[in-house]
């Protein structure tokens, strides 16, 4: 439980407020590439602020403020033509990164991107995409830390055939074995957790000892301030962002990146577009209709009774808090840990800035910064009395055998 | 504000919602006969408290808050097993006082439970009517709960 001012101060994001002003301090994604081929400029909805994307003269893109009318939704596209673009307000930088566009929405000097993977995948390994949850960023972020979560909101009462996987979670067998994974995550639910900090933001490893004397090994991160980096499959991940639209709304902005083969991109987007409407990029399960809940489902099938796709199952999760998460209510467990660990790199970066110490940020010594790689995700088997270092052997074969340059020493 | 009674049964965003305004030591909520189906779960919201009321496997029947106490998820979701309400984001189990039985992701052995209670109201039930003793509701953050 924390108070009401802690609560505040750790969630809102308006141009002022301390959360808003740590978010400021890094590139946010703002919109996909995809997003730009109508007309520019293009409406963008980031951090409270209401903005335009466009090209500058020098054909750098920008975004400033635009004109807005006091009615207008939250998230909101007009057409190109009804974008009137204020002429007297700051103009913010911004970036393509292998499908997305980031923007920095502060005057001072932005730090370098990190060498994540995501960032220098060859572009036809990397495949981003978007959608919307209706709640603060916050909360959308902390599913994202929780790894004890998935053994119980993403359990499947029986294993499907995992060769329908491709560009899903959850589905794939267990590397080296014929186990799927759902089998793992529902049998053994109650996962060691080991929380470690890291240059980057925090790295989760989650530990499954089964009970033929082998362990299943799952690596996560956070990276601060809000994204997670995550194994989706045996050859991708999944970088994502939880970025704030306002104080009640955020979009998932996710960079799937493959070591293997060259993402099947019109497959990855079929599949999210199938769920999804655009422009908005609103999921067309949302509680307006129950998330698709139907109870015989929950009865047999799946924990939530919510259908197959996870991220139906985080949406509901998130958006059923609340718009804005009561944390004054709410009862942390030892499987929050991670969670617990985030908000104190959180509120000590939140101080730095009220102090006026920038360097004291994660990420911002851009002497440093290109160093960080990686990060290493993904999931392994390995004997429960030597499972050290599996992980990163596993990580290392992947990066020697990847077509684009994934090596980390 | 004492003896205004209202009662309204609308399609809500959270299933079916039954919202009810009255502050009388006892409140008729609905009839029995509206849980005598497969799935005996309903979000209600009585003077402004998001509650569900729900059947367990013997019959009793609880009205609680409607966000786990753990991370808020909304208990209308809940899984009806094991005689109580189990919240689908952790697997957190209240029996039909809101009293938390069964946290499955805590390590073994951890007596966190013990101390996890979803605020709640008394229930009873007579000749085919449910009531809920508005005036002995406990643990409730008057200040808080008011949500909407
Ligand atoms: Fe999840």
């Amino acid at each position: 439980m924390i108070s009401q001012e802690l609560n505040d101060k750790i969630t809102r994001v308006g141009s002022g407020t301390p959360a808003g002003n740590l978010l400021r301090h890094y590139w946010q994604p703002a919109a996909l590439v995809e997003e730009l081929h109508a007309s520019l400029p293009v409406a963008v909805n980031l951090l409270g602020e209401r903005l335009a994307l466009f090209r500058n003269d020098l054909g750098h893109w920008v975004l400033t403020a635009r004109k807005t009318r006091s009615d207008e939704p939250i998230v909101y596209y007009p057409n190109a033509d009804q974008i009137q673009i204020l002429d007297d307000r700051p103009i913010y930088p911004a970036v393509e990164k292998n499908g997305v566009i980031f923007a920095y929405l502060n005057d001072s000097d932005p730090p370098d991107f990190p060498n994540f993977d995501c960032f220098r995948a060859d572009e036809s390994h990397v495949f981003a995409f978007k959608g919307l949850w209706e709640c603060n960023w916050l909360q959308a972020l902390e599913i994202g830390i929780d790894p004890a979560h998935a053994s119980f909101l993403h359990r499947f009462l029986s294993d499907e055939n995992a060769e329908d996987h491709y560009g899903k979670q959850f589905r794939d067998k267990v590397i080296q074995t014929n186990i799927p994974i759902t089998h793992v995550l529902r049998e053994y639910h109650c996962p060691e957790i080991d929380v470690e900090e890291t240059n980057y933001g925090l790295k989760i490893t989650a530990l499954r000892h089964m009970n033929n004397g082998t362990t299943h090994v799952r690596i996560t991160n956070q990276i601060f301030p809000e994204a997670i980096c995550i194994p989706l499959s045996q050859e991708m991940t999944i970088t994502q962002w939880h970025v704030p639209i306002d104080d009640e709304n955020c979009y998932w902005y996710a960079m799937f990146t493959s070591f293997g083969e060259p993402i099947n991109k019109q497959l990855m987007h079929a599949q999210r577009l199938k769920e999804h409407e655009l422009p908005t990029y609103a999921p067309k399960k949302n509680r307006l209709n129950n998330y698709g809940y139907d109870p015989l489902e929950q009865k047999t099938q799946t924990y939530t009774g919510m259908g197959m796709d996870i991220n139906v199952h985080d949406q509901w999760a998130v958006e059923g808090m609340g718009a804005i998460q009561d944390r004054t209510r709410e009862h942390l467990g030892r499987s929050d840990k991670a969670i617990i660990r985030y908000r104190r790199i959180l509120r000590k970066a939140i101080k730095a800035l009220e102090m006026g110490d920038r360097t004291a940020l994660p990420m911002h010594n851009n002497d440093q910064i290109k160093s960080i790689v990686g990060p290493l995700s993904n999931d392994t088997i390995a004997l429960t009395d030597d499972w050290s270092g599996v992980s990163h052997r596993a990580d290392l074969k992947r990066r020697a055998a990847c077509s684009w340059d994934a090596s980390i020493l | 504000m004492s003896g205004e009674k209202s009662v309204t049964l609308q399609k809500s965003p959270t299933l079916s919602e039954i919202i009810i305004n009255n502050e009388l030591p006892w409140v008729q909520l609905i009839e029995s006969q509206l849980l005598d189906i497969p799935r005996p779960v309903m979000p209600l919201v009585l003077n402004g408290k998001r509650l569900v009321l729900f059947r367990n496997d013997g019959g009793m029947l609880g009205l609680i808050g409607r966000n786990c106490p753990h991370r808020g998820a909304d208990l209308c979701y809940g899984r009806l097993e094991d005689n109580g309400l189990r919240c689908p984001f952790h697997g957190w189990h209240f029996n039909y006082i809101g009293q938390c039985l069964e946290q499955p992701a805590e390590p073994k052995g951890s007596q966190m439970y013990k101390a996890i209670k979803i605020p709640t109201i008394p229930v009873a039930e007579r000749a085919g009517i449910v009531w809920a003793h508005w005036k002995e509701r406990y643990g409730f953050d008057e200040a808080v709960n008011t949500a909407t």
